[in-house]
């Protein structure tokens, strides 16, 4: 174990597979040399070389495009998408192309990539740098989302999905860069598709991911001091969905209330409801609650800011709410 | 009614040598900005008419409507009345229709592969040939404007004959006896069957060539022939040449870029009237650069140098000229275009 | 350039499968045995042929939603392709791709694509692969006039140009983006010379006849596997059919037509096999027979192929 933060966690599950795949190579803007707009890729320039750590023209199509065609014929690219939003130009190649091949294919094709890119607000980047997209890629056939809210997380996530044979998107939270944790070192992967009990508890469940898992943990510590018992589950991986996990949380507590930071409508938390309505609607005793932004880009004030993002005090809100 | 013909080949300069050589990059747009500095130069001297070559990209049709307001001509501009074929051929189309038309000088855009199809149909009009394509001897890099000046005063009957407008040369390719073809500057036998991508740029495949000039300034195969014993384009002999690594090594410049040691096994100076025949066969015969006669094993075939090639523009006498007329006119209390 | 009568009846044959392919996939779409869209490329062999001539199975291309040709071109089995047609199970992507989906990845065939534009930047990244192992292997990427209007064109091109990636980018200009002439769809009347903007050499080419689209491909492709960068290489061709199959191109003018059809690229190769005495009207004849009897073949494997079965839906989504 060694302590570092989640960008140094997400770097060194890089930089460990690059040390063992030599076709594992990182394009993208402003990766090399720079570093990386939140310094995710600082010194893999100087230590694996312009070859390997390349810097794009600012192309997201090209990027995603190229590394399509790349994981195609047999390397296994990491690409960065400097923000989640722009993820709005280079579209059909996710859509379309990466995630599709395969199955078009009659699978006889792979592609091997990730797209690494950074999401949330809570940096004033307002509208258009801020979103957290995820239902989106969760939507598409063929594509696998993961979404680390720990350290420890960001590097065991980041090497298995290098490893996976298929597109996977890697996204990461700008709040969360910096947060020290404690990390496994070496060859230790977080499987994808397994969820992670953050906090047992036996009268709630609560559903939270990326930086809403430390908010969730918060809320869970207040809940505890007034009696309520909340437990707190991060899936990690959004797709493939750690289904059974959360559908054995909810047949403990009866209770369950999923938080994200992206927008309610089309929220992946509407999908998670979905299905344990379906799969354990027997298990509940309340209501499922959404805690998530409002139908609302993200605002540049930080007075807007604030409210926008889902805070403590909302989830502690509604949480209360299936116990009046 | 002083009508000038206008002939922008679209697709001069796009062939492979961009891609073997250095080939020069003249896209269409610059062809269009040309265009409309020759109309302008056409105008301000007092042609009335404009008769040009349409084509799937609408060169001049864009040039038009590109003038700027203030720069309205008062020209007509025409469209020549021919069936577009998208090739080479439509080059000659538009020659001869200018041609039947009466039109008193024909400006061309393009290369020495554009100016040999007008060359073909043009007939006596004379020939403005502005460079726009890759390997060029016969068409000169001149500012359209100017151009569209000297094409006006020419076509308005104020300069005709020498130095104003020269006769130039010409070879005239037979197959089985018959005319089959023509070349401006030079027709080369290559060891090959097919025309293909058209260009010439391998020069271990050259067998042959007769050329009507060949300066040490030219780029082509011209140069090679300026590089042993230049051919003036005004003298009245031609010269043969045969190609061989057995021969002397001649460094000339055949592209863009590509610079080269051509063996020459041999070479003497023609007269016009000579036939030279061509020996080593199968072979294609590349006119002005382009492969385009295909000869076979049992074909007869020669190459005839005659002087009865189009007759060209010299820009600078026929404006000299014109000064030289205006001031006589001044002198009478005329008055020419607002001069 | 040397070229055999070997090859040029390579080529001949290459190009005659191919027709003899889309006639009869014509023919069977018209009788329902294929589903959804059909579009054909007939007129426009030489390009595929004379391109692909110059690849090996190491080498990759990208192709379109009009991409049969090319598929033949760079060896596709043409059972796989017709049961592929059909949606067969055991075509080319049991059945879950169609015309528009084809691939072989182990022939370096990267996949027809549904979307216009879409080949260019992943070509960028096949050859990117080439040039990453060091290989001396290249891309082709096949793509049409409509095409290099879109972004990917751009961008494309811009990384390949900056990368100088071993890619060669082939322009199948038919002169139509679906019904729009391409006189409507862009102000340059040569595609190639958009290439100059990316740094690169661009030619345009006769790509009715196969001996000139074959030469310039060969120098583009040896180019490219010196190291020199990609290059652009504009066909300028002509589809005898509408955009799919069912489209009666009324955009087109009966004049138009007839001028392209003199054109054709196999009667041409034809006249000069014959010209040269390469082969007589009875060995082109039986090369036009073989490939008839290769396709009918083809369509009997097809139509004998059983369907997939329903609970198939579920797979290839992933790879394990």
């Amino acid at each position: 174990m060694k302590t570092m933060t989640y960008v140094e966690a997400l770097r060194d599950g890089m930089r460990f597979e690059m040390n063992k795949d030599p076709n594992v190579y990182l394009a993208g803007e402003d990766v090399g040399i720079f570093g990386g707009c939140f310094g995710q890729t600082a010194g893999l320039y100087q230590e694996f070389g312009p070859e390997r750590v390349i810097d794009t023209p600012i192309t997201e199509t090209a990027i995603i495009g190229h590394a399509v065609g790349a994981a195609a014929s047999g390397l296994r690219p990491i690409v960065e998408i400097m923000f989640i939003d722009f993820t709005g130009v280079c579209m059909d190649e996710i859509l379309n192309q990466a995630t599709k091949m395969r199955y078009m294919f009659g699978g006889k094709a792979k592609v091997p990539m990730v797209i690494r890119t950074p999401c949330g607000a809570g940096v004033g980047a307002a509208a258009q740098h801020s979103q957290s997209l995820e239902a989106f890629f969760t939507h598409i056939p063929g594509m696998k989302v993961v979404m680390p809210s720990v350290a420890a997380d960001a590097r065991g996530l980041m090497i298995a999905a290098i490893r996976d044979d298929n597109p996977v998107m890697y996204i990461e939270h700008k709040g969360l860069l910096g947060v020290e944790g404690e990390v496994p070192e070496g060859d230790v992967i977080v499987p994808l598709g397994k969820a992670d009990i953050k906090k047992e508890g036996s009268d709630v469940t609560i559903v939270a991911w990326s930086a809403m898992v430390g908010k969730a943990m918060s809320a869970a510590a207040s809940l505890e001091k007034e009696g309520i018992s909340a437990e707190v589950l991060d899936p990690r991986t959004l797709k493939p969905l750690d289904i059974d996990s959360i559908l054995s949380s909810v047949a403990k507590t009866g209770k369950l209330v999923i938080v994200h930071e992206a927008n309610k409508t089309g929220g992946f938390g509407g999908e998670i409801a979905a299905l344990v309505a379906d799969e354990g609607f027997d298990y509940l005793n309340a209501p499922i609650k959404r805690v998530t932004a409002p139908d609302s880009p993200v605002p540049f004030s930080p007075v807007l800011e604030k409210a926008y993002v889902p805070g403590e005090e909302k989830i502690i809100a509604a949480v209360k709410e299936l116990f009046a | 009614m002083a009508t000038v013909g206008i002939i922008a080949n679209p697709a001069s300069g796009k062939d492979i040598r961009r891609l073997v050589s250095y080939g020069t990059v003249f896209d269409n747009q610059e062809k269009v900005n040309i265009v409309r500095r020759i109309i302008l130069g056409l105008s301000a001297v007092g042609v009335a008419r404009v008769l040009y070559m349409p084509d799937y990209y609408g060169i001049v049709p864009q040039a038009l409507d590109g003038l700027r307001r203030e720069d309205k001509v008062s020209l007509r501009v025409e469209r020549a009345d021919i069936e577009l074929t998208a090739d080479q051929q439509d080059s000659l189309n538009a020659a001869i229709f200018m041609r039947e038309s009466g039109v008193g000088c024909i400006v061309t855009l393009g290369g020495d592969g554009t100016n040999r199809m007008v060359a073909k149909g043009c007939g006596n009009i004379p020939l403005l040939p502005v460079s726009t394509g890759t390997n060029n001897v016969f068409p000169g890099m001149i500012e359209g404007t100017v151009a569209g000046m000297a094409a006006g005063v020419v076509a308005l009957g104020i300069a005709d004959g020498p130095p104003a407008v020269m006769p130039t040369k010409k070879l005239v390719i037979y197959k089985k006896g018959q005319p089959v073809d023509i070349a401006l500057i030079d027709a080369v036998t290559l060891r090959d069957r097919f025309v293909g991508a058209r260009a010439i740029w391998e020069t271990e495949r050259l067998l042959q060539a007769v050329v009507t000039r060949g300066e040490p300034h030219n780029i082509g195969i011209a140069s090679v022939v300026g590089n042993i014993e230049p051919v003036t384009p005004d003298s009245d002999e031609g010269m043969s040449l045969e190609f061989g690594t057995e021969g002397r090594l001649v460094l000339s410049p055949i592209a863009p870029g590509l610079i080269v040691k051509v063996g020459v096994k041999g070479y003497k100076k023609i007269r016009i009237g000579d036939e030279v025949r061509i020996i080593r066969k199968p072979c294609i015969i590349a006119l002005d650069g382009e492969r385009e006669v295909e000869v076979k094993e049992d074909e007869e075939a020669c190459i005839k140098l005659t002087f009865d090639g189009p007759r060209v523009v010299d820009v600078k006498s026929v404006l000299s000229e014109r000064v030289k007329k205006w001031a006589g006119e001044r002198s009478k209390g005329w008055r020419i275009n607002g001069f | 350039m040397e070229v055999t009568k070997e090859t040029l009846l390579g080529f001949y044959e290459t190009m005659v499968t191919i027709r003899t392919f889309e006639e009869k996939a014509m023919e069977l779409f018209a009788a329902g045995y294929i589903p959804g869209f059909v579009h054909l490329y007939i007129g426009e062999e030489a390009v595929a042929t004379g391109v692909c001539a110059n690849l090996t199975e190491r080498d990759f291309i990208t192709s379109t939603h009009r991409g049969h040709g090319h598929l033949i071109a760079k060896g596709g089995k043409i059972d796989l392709m017709m049961a592929e047609l059909m949606g067969k199970v055991t075509g080319y992507c049991k059945g879950k791709g169609g015309s528009m989906h084809i691939a072989d990845v182990d022939l370096g065939i990267l996949g027809a694509n549904g979307i216009v534009g879409a080949g260019q930047p992943i070509a960028a990244g096949a050859a990117f692969a080439c040039k990453y192992k060091k290989e001396d292997n290249v891309c082709v990427c096949f793509f049409g006039d409509g095409a290099s209007n879109r972004g990917t064109f751009h961008e494309a091109l811009n990384l390949a140009s900056v990368f100088n990636l071993p890619v060669i980018y082939v322009c199948e200009n038919n002169l139509y983006g679906i019904s729009n002439c391409q006189r409507d769809h862009m102000n340059v009347s040569d595609i190639s010379d958009r290439a100059a903007s990316y740094g690169i050499p661009g030619v345009s080419v006769d790509g009715n006849d196969v001996m000139a689209v074959y030469e310039a491909a060969a120098e583009a492709v040896k180019r490219a596997r010196k190291g020199e960068g990609p290059s652009m290489i504009e066909c300028k061709t002509w589809r005898h059919r509408g955009h799919f199959e069912g489209d009666p191109g009324i955009y087109k003018s009966a004049k138009e037509q007839e001028a392209w059809i003199k054109k054709d690229p196999i009667i041409k190769l034809e006249k000069k096999l014959l010209e040269y005495e390469y082969a007589s009207e009875d060995e082109l004849n039986a090369i036009k027979d073989t490939a008839k009897e290769r396709i009918e073949a083809a369509v009997e494997f097809a139509k004998n192929s059983p369907d997939p079965e329903p609970e198939d839906v579920l797979r290839d989504v992933y790879a394990d």
